[in-house]
């Protein structure tokens, strides 16, 4: 299955890019992303804390994808 | 009643109000651009945001606040994009019959705002080089 992710601020920085679209294993989970995108990252997202969103809201935990779901990893907001 | 926007370029301030009879408090509040980041001087700072989810999150966080809070109600503009040194990057206004729960919600919406909205800022350096922001999460 294929997600859309999009890259803001720590984590555009990290990865290069401000969205990409990664084919993932069916049953994948949020955190299963999470590490990819961290390991995408090198080193730049260590002690980042990176909050979830799915489809443009905010999951409080791991969550299963689907195809063609959106996600965001939010790395701290600056806000005001 | 609220109304909360996102916009890319110079805010308009919301307009005050003489028919608001049973409103004893109209307070308004402009975050503007400081001229320095990391003890640098700054021409500017670049405001990001995640488009689709900052304006539902912000509604949503206006709609909490006067919910929680015994206010009539709140406007919010919050502006993206490069704003120079000086500008307004944040103008709210609330209304209310006393000052006291006004103020309590202003202070309310902006930390929840600097803690939950998906706008980030990179600071532009007089140097030319882009750093990102000094402020997260910040009390000031």
């Amino acid at each position: 299955m294929k997600v859309l992710v999009k890259c803001f601020s720590q984590v555009k920085y990290a990865v290069g890019t401000s969205e990409l679209v990664l084919d993932l294993n069916p049953g994948s989970t949020t955190a299963d992303l999470e590490a990819v995108i961290r390991e995408k990252g090198a080193g730049e997202l260590e002690g980042v804390t990176l909050r979830t969103a799915v489809n443009k809201h905010y999951v409080s935990e791991s969550v299963p994808l689907e195809d063609g779901d959106e996600v965001a990893f939010i790395p701290p907001v600056q806000g005001g | 009643m609220i109304m909360t926007e996102i916009v890319p370029s110079q805010i308009v301030p919301f307009p005050a109000d003489d028919s608001r009879h049973n409103d004893g408090s109209e307070i308004v509040f402009n975050g503007r651009v400081r001229s320095t980041e990391h003890g640098e001087p700054i021409l500017a700072l670049e405001y990001e945001h995640y488009e689709g989810m900052a304006e539902t999150e912000l509604n949503g966080l206006a709609e909490k606040t006067v919910s929680k809070f015994s206010i009539h109600d709140l406007f919010c503009r919050h502006r993206v994009g490069q704003i120079g040194v000086g500008e307004i990057s944040l103008h709210v206004v609330i209304w209310s019959k006393h000052r006291k729960e006004g103020l309590s919600a202003m202070t309310w919406f902006i930390a929840e705002l600097k803690k939950h909205i998906p706008i980030w800022k990179w600071a532009l350096l007089t140097t030319g080089e882009r750093v990102p922001s000094e402020c997260v999460n910040s009390e000031h």
